[in-house]
């Protein structure tokens, strides 16, 4: 709902949060100051989602994750220090993601997010998975859609990232361009009460004007069971991002190695990688040939520039979903370092 | 280890405005390497520290200074593989943009704005320079309507501004705020009781230029000696010119003392709620304007003699007084007053900027770099972020190079514009400061005639051509068809000029520059028709403004771990250093 908040900014963060002001508004600021936001897997794209939004000034942050920071980590995630090798990646995090904005409350957990139990969600308006299996992606829409929960999700693999959104019935504030006839009513209704203000009328640049909308979002199931031999779904494979299928292979492969591709087992796990898509895709009614051929050559570690890349597009949804300003992107997005392309599409 | 020495220039680090070197609080909303404790220090020293505990391994040599001066010459960018600009001006972008050229050496290019950003990839030959294509010019108005007939605010915040400048700053002829009395809008009536007997005092259109400053000073900035000389006197002045008002609202005279009956002590403080998104009472407005200037005249005096003001939006009596003048102005003429946020915004030309875009850019800008650094320059692109997906669901969409343009005048083999101006009364100054330094970009041009006898019109060498300033070009026998032979040593940059003598331009102009608009026309029809709907869904961002657009140093440190994987060996590594930041 797009009730009213009313909770008062305070000069500090009117100064602080000036150049974004100026952008979205003090009421998506002040939409901004009550959100709690649970990021779950404190990763290389992890750690671009929490300074972004910390940065942006939300109520408070939760960071969750219960894996152990490896050599690996200091190359994409610049809030762990060198010497918390080996200790946990959340509370490594704390430190520093605190530094980036006092205003937000932040706190680490190092616990396992398949071990906390579904009501743990619900005290939160925000939840934001990474690093999850596709089974835990699916169990935490399922707790966030029945809450009517935000729910996001990403995940970065080498030169290739992918998010998702569901904010189930969502209502959302858009700007527009007054058109004339509404404009006339508006100027006649002024002009009793205003002085002959005779060039202003046409001089004035385009009015703005606020109208509301209201979207719906399906929950990630929907698009992983898809099944793309059907006709409708045909006609669409031309012009949908072919990341998404290279996504499906690889949170495949995290299901059944229980980690990600890794530079420790290159040369296997590519030959696992290029297994599990000619298995995967002819299962879902796609040729294996539907993806670029060498893509487990792209696909090994978070690559920082893909993480940011990701990490600012997901965290700009998340600004926008919780501050209820401008169209969220339905439902996914999708960033191919290789060629460059980011696109948005609606899978479901 | 040599690895790729990587340049990036950022924004507030090449500033050479000294106020603008230092962290200011409204920075650290994106700029995550700096913190609160930072602010009011160099941004070029604490980057190099956070970045550096970032990643201790990391070599980053900080530069803290203007890039426009000759320490930073050709054989400075000859050292590096590839530059990355993270500028907000245009003046800079286009003198790093000639330095590459000159260096020979790859330049990233880009900019956001809010929720749009864009990354281009430039190298001399192979694609366009930052300066093959026309750029809009910056917004101007009319001086008669910021002088006699404002109609909206930002007139108001127009006339606001160079009323400072008259009162505090640096004297400008084209910044005149008293009445206009050569309105081609008031032919016919102004003369009667303006240019007779009023023109002689001091009170209205007739005061000479410098005699505002001087005057005020006179008066020691009695604020309401200047009120009502600026709000009650000029303004009836103006309504002595009738043409104006046949057919517009007559702007109402506002005398200190009536305005300030009606202040209460305490208005200023007493409303709860922020106080920069309050719109102020014309009592308060007098209150502010009053305030600012004792506030001002003593910073003023502060500086000596001969001191001057600087304008800045971020010096709160500079910006409460723009505020307060600009609507007690928009008052007088029935224009909607503004909060002091909204007229910030406006004054200070701010674009928003946000941390996602920045990151976004931040990491494309580094995208191409490694693909320029693993000799892959084939494979570069030019990329737009957009703020809603295209109609082929791109948000991020990359384009292919476009080739140079082989007329522009700054990358073609032998440039050339042509010039209309009056050489009777262009003089050697206006051509030195407007048409070459404002106009053309260059730092310190050297200028001759080619009129076979080599004659020095312009020497960058300090005060040899001085006596030459106040004098027409006429009088070196410049005349229509006249071609100057101008040189910037320091950009490695030279353009043949060819004088278009003309009686007038539109809109009193003193100057046009040409250019070839025909081949530049057809440039523009040859942009890849992905280009063009980019930018159309962008409306191009425009990256022009006082105020940081984006900085990408934050980002680089962290960047730099894993382009060390990524990039087998660097192509040309002269270099021991890693990343330096100017």
């Amino acid at each position: 709902m797009l009730e009213k908040i009313t909770d008062k900014i305070t000069e500090d963060e009117a100064a602080l949060y000036d150049r974004q002001i100026r952008l979205w508004g003090l009421d998506a600021q002040r939409r901004l100051r009550a959100a709690r936001v649970l990021l779950i897997g404190v990763g290389g794209l992890g750690a671009e989602v929490a300074k972004n939004i910390v940065l942006s000034g939300i109520k408070s942050l939760t960071l969750l994750d219960h894996q152990v920071v490896t050599k690996e980590a200091f190359t994409s995630q610049f809030l762990i220090p060198r010497s918390e090798l080996g200790k946990n990646r959340a509370e490594s995090s704390l430190g520093r993601v605190q530094l980036l904005n006092p205003m937000v409350e932040i706190s680490a957990d190092p616990t396992d997010v398949a071990d906390k139990e579904d009501a743990f969600f619900t005290d939160f308006d925000v939840v934001c998975a990474t690093c999850c299996e596709k089974q835990q992606l699916q169990r935490l829409n399922e707790i966030c859609h029945k809450s009517d929960i935000l729910f996001f999700a990403g995940d970065v693999f080498g030169f290739y990232g992918a998010m998702f959104s569901d904010l189930n019935t969502h209502e959302y504030a858009v700007e527009v361009k007054q058109n004339s006839a509404e404009k006339a009513i508006d100027a006649t209704s002024a002009a009793s009460t205003a002085p002959p203000a005779a060039k202003k009328q046409k001089t004035e640049p385009a009015e703005m004007k606020t109208v509301k909308k209201t979207t719906k979002f399906t929950r990630f199931s929907s698009a992983l069971n898809i099944n793309w031999r059907e006709e409708a779904y045909v006609k669409r494979l031309k012009r949908m991002p072919k990341t998404f299928f290279i996504y499906r292979v690889l949170l495949e492969f995290r299901s059944v190695h229980r980690r990600d591709p890794s530079v420790e087992h290159v040369q296997t796990d590519k030959e696992e990688l290029k297994q599990i898509s000619s298995r995967l895709l002819p299962q879902i009614g796609v040729e294996p040939t539907i993806i670029q051929e060498d893509f487990y050559d792209y696909c090994f570690a978070e690559l920082c520039c893909v993480c940011a890349v990701v990490g600012g597009v997901l965290a700009q949804e998340i600004i926008k979903a919780v501050s209820q300003k401008d169209a969220p992107h339905r439902n996914f997005f999708f960033y191919d370092g290789v060629s460059g392309d980011g696109m948005v599409d609606c899978l479901a | 280890m040599a690895i790729n020495p990587i340049m990036m220039t950022n924004t507030d680090l090449v500033n050479s405005k000294i106020d603008l070197d230092t962290i200011d609080v409204s920075n650290l909303n994106r700029q995550f390497l700096f913190r609160k404790e930072h602010v009011g220090k160099s941004k070029a020293l604490v980057a190099k520290e956070s970045a550096q505990a970032f990643n201790p391994d990391a070599n980053i040599i900080a530069h803290h200074g203007n890039i426009m001066v000759p320490e930073y010459g050709v054989d400075f960018f000859k050292k590096f593989n590839v530059v990355m600009n993270a500028l907000d001006n245009r003046a800079a972008r286009n003198h790093v943009n000639r330095m590459c050229l000159a260096a020979d050496v790859p330049l990233i290019e880009s900019g956001t704005a809010g929720y749009l950003g864009q990354v281009d990839v430039i190298k001399k030959g192979k694609t366009e320079c930052y300066e093959c294509q026309p750029k809009a010019a910056q917004k101007t108005f009319p001086g008669c309507t910021i002088r006699n007939t404002p109609s909206e605010p930002i007139h108001c915040i127009v006339w606001a501004k160079h009323l400072f400048n008259q009162l505090f700053g640096e004297d400008d002829p084209d910044q005149e705020v008293s009445p206009d009395t050569e309105d081609p809008e008031a032919a016919g009536d102004a003369g009667q009781s303006a240019l007779s007997a009023e023109a002689e005092k001091d009170v209205a259109g007739g005061i000479k230029r410098k005699s505002t400053r001087v005057w005020s000073q006179e008066i020691g900035y009695d604020p309401a000696k200047l009120f009502n000389k600026f709000f009650r006197d000029d303004v009836k002045y103006l309504l002595s010119m009738e043409n104006l008002w046949k057919k517009r609202r007559p702007p109402v005279a506002q005398d200190w003392n009536e305005v300030c009956q009606h202040s209460t002590e305490t208005s200023l403080e007493s409303e709860s709620g922020l106080q920069d998104q309050r719109i102020w009472s014309m009592s308060e407005c007098a209150l502010m304007f009053g305030k600012s200037i004792s506030q001002l005249k003593a910073d003023l005096a502060a500086r000596g003699d001969g001191g001057m003001l600087v304008w800045d939006k971020d010096d709160e009596a500079a910006m409460n007084f723009v505020t307060a003048t600009a609507n007690i102005r928009a008052h007088i003429y029935g224009i909607v007053t503004k909060s002091r946020f909204e007229i910030k915004s406006m004054a200070g030309n701010i674009i928003p900027a946000i941390a996602t875009t920045n990151a976004i850019i931040a990491a494309l800008i580094v995208m191409e770099g490694l693909k320029i650094l693993s000799g892959n320059f084939e494979k570069c692109r030019n990329v737009f972020l957009t703020r809603q997906p295209n109609f082929r669901k791109r948000l991020l969409v990359p384009c292919t190079l476009n080739p140079p343009n082989p007329k522009c005048y700054v990358c073609c083999e032998k440039p050339e514009v042509v010039v209309k101006l009056n050489p009777k009364h262009v003089t050697v100054k206006i051509l030195e400061d407007k048409i070459l330094k404002g106009g053309l970009n260059m730092v310190a041009p050297d200028v001759e005639v080619d009129d076979g006898k080599g004659t020095i019109l312009i020497s960058s060498e300090e005060g040899e051509t001085d006596d030459n300033h106040d004098k027409p070009l006429a009088t070196f026998n410049i005349g229509d068809g006249t071609r100057l032979k101008c040189d910037d040593f320091l950009q490695a940059y030279e353009v043949v000029i060819t004088i278009k003598e003309v009686e007038k331009l539109e809109n009193e102009a003193e100057f046009e520059i040409v250019g070839d608009l025909e081949s530049l026309l057809d440039q523009v029809a040859e942009k890849t028709d992905e280009q063009k709907k980019a930018e159309s869904k962008n409306g191009v961002v425009a990256m022009e403004d006082e105020d940081v657009v984006m900085e990408t140093t934050p980002t680089a440190g962290t960047k730099r771990k894993a382009s060390q994987e990524i990039v087998s060996t660097p192509k040309k590594p002269r270099h021991d250093d890693d990343v330096i930041v100017l």
